[in-house]
């Protein structure tokens, strides 16, 4: 599903920064893997050139078969809007738009109409539990709901992968406990998903997690989240 | 593109930023309103002045009987010239003058039934009115058909006519007989002109009261030229003209009085003149104004969109394509420069035309006695006011293009990341 190969990188500011120093990744179809590194591992700027929201330097990025490279701004918003979700530490709801309107409007960028829109995100709403908090703007909603909101929105246009920067890390532990479930389940039912984060709890749940060190692969760890107790506390 | 979830869309967004929308539109709307105002207020001004002068034609000359100021050829100074008949053939030669129109004046009384008024009864050619500006409220002036039959009829003023209709009931006085020393003149029309405290004013056909009076003597006459154009032209024509009167009347040709002559059209240029230095100065103002709005407008754009930085990285990153945030955010200011740049225009426009309508109710603006006006139609021209509305939508748009532009630009994660 993702194939990265020399994957490099580098921010031209006051002081040149070599944040991905030649990145090499496979991950295939209904996986399940994290990325973990202390920050400046250069684990964002990876998950940013994933998700196409940063271009890279060197190397070459397959997404679904597809080269992504040199993509005009179009083709970008096409991959991003069919192939992607994404789920972010901050949820980047839009404050005025309220819980239904923030799930529907990727679909508004596909093009469905309004009606069929809300029907699409009201069944998803409902799947995560939130069908009383539709009409509800995103500063009524607790970091729980947001988060699932964001996934909502995340799902709604059924994408080949889920990327998610660190999608605990503005929660506390028992709902960041209900969230990964929530992914988990998601990706049950075999959608490839990439997470960012720097908590080994975290990481402990998926089955691959790549550790990222100044800008290259330190080591790759396969994982059985099975094995993990989720009676105790991930953090 | 421009489907109705296009437009719903970008109604909500303007609905849900109340705050944002508000100041955006205010801005426009006021920046429209004040420009409105002001050239409203200065056209009141100029149609006030100007419209006294209005009816009057332009190539038209007066001249005025007066006394010598300087001794010549053994007459002394302080000599009063009486205006004549040979006044009346020297102008009629003139290859300039097209009519001449002598004002045969007569004091009298005017009776009617038990009332009697006195009043200053003026034999005049019919293009007298038009030389003099005057108006008629009732009936008609004098006309060739009165001049030709040397018919005995009456132009009576305003006052006068009320006095009339008061004290005697009357419903109207067209068409009746009134007696001016002992002359019967029926009534043909009543005009607003102006009456010198008790004094009557009326106007009688001049080759009527000519015939009964036989008269050889003018304190005024009046003509109409033609080819002179120019203030050249007048103040060339004026200055030989006094100095041929003088000569027909034996005084100094280097007499500032003697007899006054009074040109229409140096008149008339010179209050042009003036009114177009205001109409400057006016414009000046008023694009000070519109560009104050333009920049006060841009700037609203331009923090507007700013702010929208984080939402268009986010729209970016759920896969809306450049093109169509570009053209939300462009279409957003559309609307609100449009609405509130009419909703301004509207408001303006209202508030000149109420501010018109109490003056005319009231009279303000006007002098009653001195039938003088000096803020009349306080309106502006509607093209001037679209124009302006216009240039607001167009510079707003444009302000807020730019910066969308560039944030459009900008990969979605450092939009996202803006703060």
């Amino acid at each position: 599903m993702i194939k990265l190969e020399n994957i490099n990188k580098t921010y031209f500011g006051a002081q040149p920064l070599h944040v991905l120093k030649g990145i090499n990744l496979d991950v295939t179809e209904g996986e399940l893997v994290s990325i973990m590194g202390a920050s400046g591992s250069g684990k964002s700027t990876l998950l940013n050139i994933l998700g196409i929201l940063d271009n890279y330097d060197e190397g070459d990025y397959y997404l679904a078969g597809k080269l992504v490279k040199n993509l005009s701004e179009n083709q970008a918003a096409e991959f991003r809007n069919k192939l992607i979700g994404f789920i972010f530490q901050s949820f980047n709801l839009i404050p005025f738009k309220t819980a239904l309107e923030n799930v529907a409007l990727p679909l508004f960028y596909q093009g469905v109409n309004r009606k069929k829109r809300n029907t699409m995100a009201m069944e998803y709403l409902e799947r995560f539990g939130l069908k009383d908090w539709a009409e509800h703007y995103p500063n009524e909603l607790s970091g729980g709901q947001k988060q699932r909101v964001s996934i909502a929105r995340a799902l709604v246009t059924s994408p080949k992968i889920i990327l998610a920067d660190e999608p605990t890390g503005a929660l506390d532990s028992k709902t960041s406990a209900e969230v990964m479930q929530i992914l988990r389940e998601v990706n049950a039912t075999g959608i490839t998903m990439v997470i960012v984060t720097h908590e080994r709890g975290i990481a402990n749940l998926t089955r691959k997690i790549v550790h990222l060190k100044d800008g290259i692969i330190e080591s790759i760890e396969e994982n059985d989240p099975d094995k993990m107790d989720f009676t105790k506390e991930i953090k | 593109m421009f489907n109705k979830d296009f437009w719903s869309e970008i109604f909500m967004a303007l609905r849900r930023n109340k705050l944002r929308t508000i100041l955006t539109g205010f801005a426009i709307s006021w920046g429209i309103f004040m420009l409105i105002v002001l050239l409203s207020a200065g056209n009141g001004l100029k149609n006030g002045v100007t419209g006294n002068f209005a009816d009057r034609i332009k190539n038209t000359y007066t001249i005025w009987s007066s006394s010598t100021e300087l001794p010549y050829k053994g007459h002394k100074a302080g000599r009063f010239i009486v205006l004549n008949n040979k006044d009346i053939q020297f102008l009629e030669s003139l290859y300039e003058v097209e009519e001449v129109s002598p004002v045969l004046s007569k004091g009298g009384t005017l009776i009617f039934g038990e009332k009697s008024r006195s009043v200053s009864l003026e034999g005049v050619k019919p293009i007298y009115k038009n030389i003099q500006g005057i108006k008629i409220v009732e009936g008609r002036f004098i006309n060739e058909n009165d001049m030709k039959n040397k018919l005995k009829v009456v132009v009576i003023d305003k006052t006068t006519n009320e006095e009339l209709l008061r004290t005697t009931g009357e419903p109207s006085m067209i068409g009746k007989i009134v007696y001016i020393n002992n002359l019967g003149f029926k009534v043909v029309g009543v005009s607003k002109g102006m009456a010198f405290g008790e004094m009557g004013q009326c106007y009688a056909p001049y080759s009527t009261l000519q015939a009964i009076y036989n008269v050889n003597e003018y304190y005024q006459l009046t003509f109409t030229t033609k080819g002179l154009n120019t203030k050249e032209d007048n103040e060339t024509f004026k200055t030989e003209l006094k100095r041929k009167i003088a000569a027909i009347h034996d005084f100094s040709p280097d007499d500032n009085r003697g007899v006054w002559i009074d040109s229409e059209m140096i008149n008339s240029l010179e209050t042009l003149r003036i009114f177009n230095t205001i109409n400057i100065f006016i414009w000046v103002i008023g694009i000070a104004m519109l560009i104050s709005g333009v920049v006060g407008v841009s700037n609203i754009m331009r923090i507007t969109v700013k702010e929208r930085t984080n939402e268009i990285g986010i729209r970016k990153a759920l896969g809306a394509k450049p093109r169509s945030i570009l053209l939300s955010i462009v279409m957003e200011s559309l609307v609100i420069t449009t609405i509130f740049g009419y909703i301004g225009m509207i408001s303006g426009v209202g508030v000149m035309e109420i501010v018109n309508m109490i003056m005319e109710s009231s009279g303000a603006g006007t002098n009653a006695e001195m039938e003088m006006s000096v803020f009349v139609n306080p309106t502006v021209d509607i093209n001037i006011v679209l124009m302006a509305t216009l240039v607001l939508i167009v510079s707003g748009v444009a302000a807020g293009f730019a910066p969308a532009w560039n944030s459009v630009k900008v990969k979605p994660i450092e939009a996202m990341n803006y703060r």
